[in-house]
């Protein structure tokens, strides 16, 4: 089943988008409008891309620190959280036990991110990726 | 500050707590991690900062879609590739990935 759908069967998820490099191509379902979604993912990938500098930042004072790659980070509201793991995202209700369901499918579906994330993510546009990027 | 209640989260390596410029005002180390204090410090500074930009992205949200929840926020976390870091308000707990809870780290540093 795809993660997407797999996390909306589960009781308590609001909304599970994917998003690419850009933040404008985007797919989800749940309580999202299109614009709310697109809005979302730009949101979701610049956070994404700002913690990756920042732990490239750690690994050159302490190489191999277990840090790098990230590869996701959550937000704790006071009802609703917001998860993202890899180029996925998901809006959840805080009850017990769900955030910690659904990271961990979010972690076993996506897999583990891969060291360049720029890549990584600009590959879900298709096309020659390093030349798009270098 | 309750080091010794975080410290026993599950996969717990490091707890610490900072100033609100992100500034490392104490910490206790897992014995054998490769986490150090200078990465706590680092660490700590940048989760001041992704607290604040949080903040202010649950107040636009909030404001632009009409959807509540988000605020107050109770918490950030990053997920890195072998640990994760839990911090709200001064404190925070670094916690082995295949042992984390996330719900109970949350829990611990909102009670710190």
């Amino acid at each position: 089943m795809h993660i997407i759908k797999q996390l909306m069967s589960i009781p308590g998820v609001i909304a599970a988008g994917e998003y690419a490099y850009r933040g404008d191509r985007f797919s989800y379902e749940g309580a999202l409008t299109d614009e709310f979604a697109r809005m979302a993912s730009i949101l979701c990938r610049g956070n994404t891309l700002s913690v990756n500098m920042q732990s490239e930042i750690f690994d050159s004072f302490a190489e191999n620190c277990g840090c790098r790659p990230v590869q996701g980070w959550i937000v704790r509201g006071d009802q609703i959280t917001v998860c993202t793991v890899g180029n996925y995202f998901s809006f959840i209700e805080n009850r017990d036990e769900l955030l910690n369901d659904v990271m961990t499918i979010m972690r076993a579906k996506v897999g583990d991110v891969q060291d360049d994330l720029l890549v990584n993510l600009y590959a879900k546009l298709g096309g020659d990726t390093k030349e798009a990027l270098y | 500050m309750n080091f010794d209640k975080m410290m026993d989260l599950p996969g717990a390596l490091a707890a610490f707590t900072y100033s609100d410029k992100g500034e490392l005002q104490s910490h206790v180390l897992r014995e054998g991690t490769e986490l150090t204090p200078q990465v706590l410090d680092l660490l700590a500074r940048s989760c001041v900062a992704n607290q604040a930009i949080a903040s202010m992205e649950a107040i636009g949200w909030e404001a632009v879609t009409g959807q509540t929840g988000f605020q107050p926020l109770k918490g950030f976390s990053v997920v890195g590739l072998e640990w994760s870091v839990v911090v709200n308000g001064n404190c925070g707990v670094v916690v082995r990935n295949r042992d984390i809870d996330y719900e109970a780290s949350f829990k611990a540093v909102q009670a710190g």
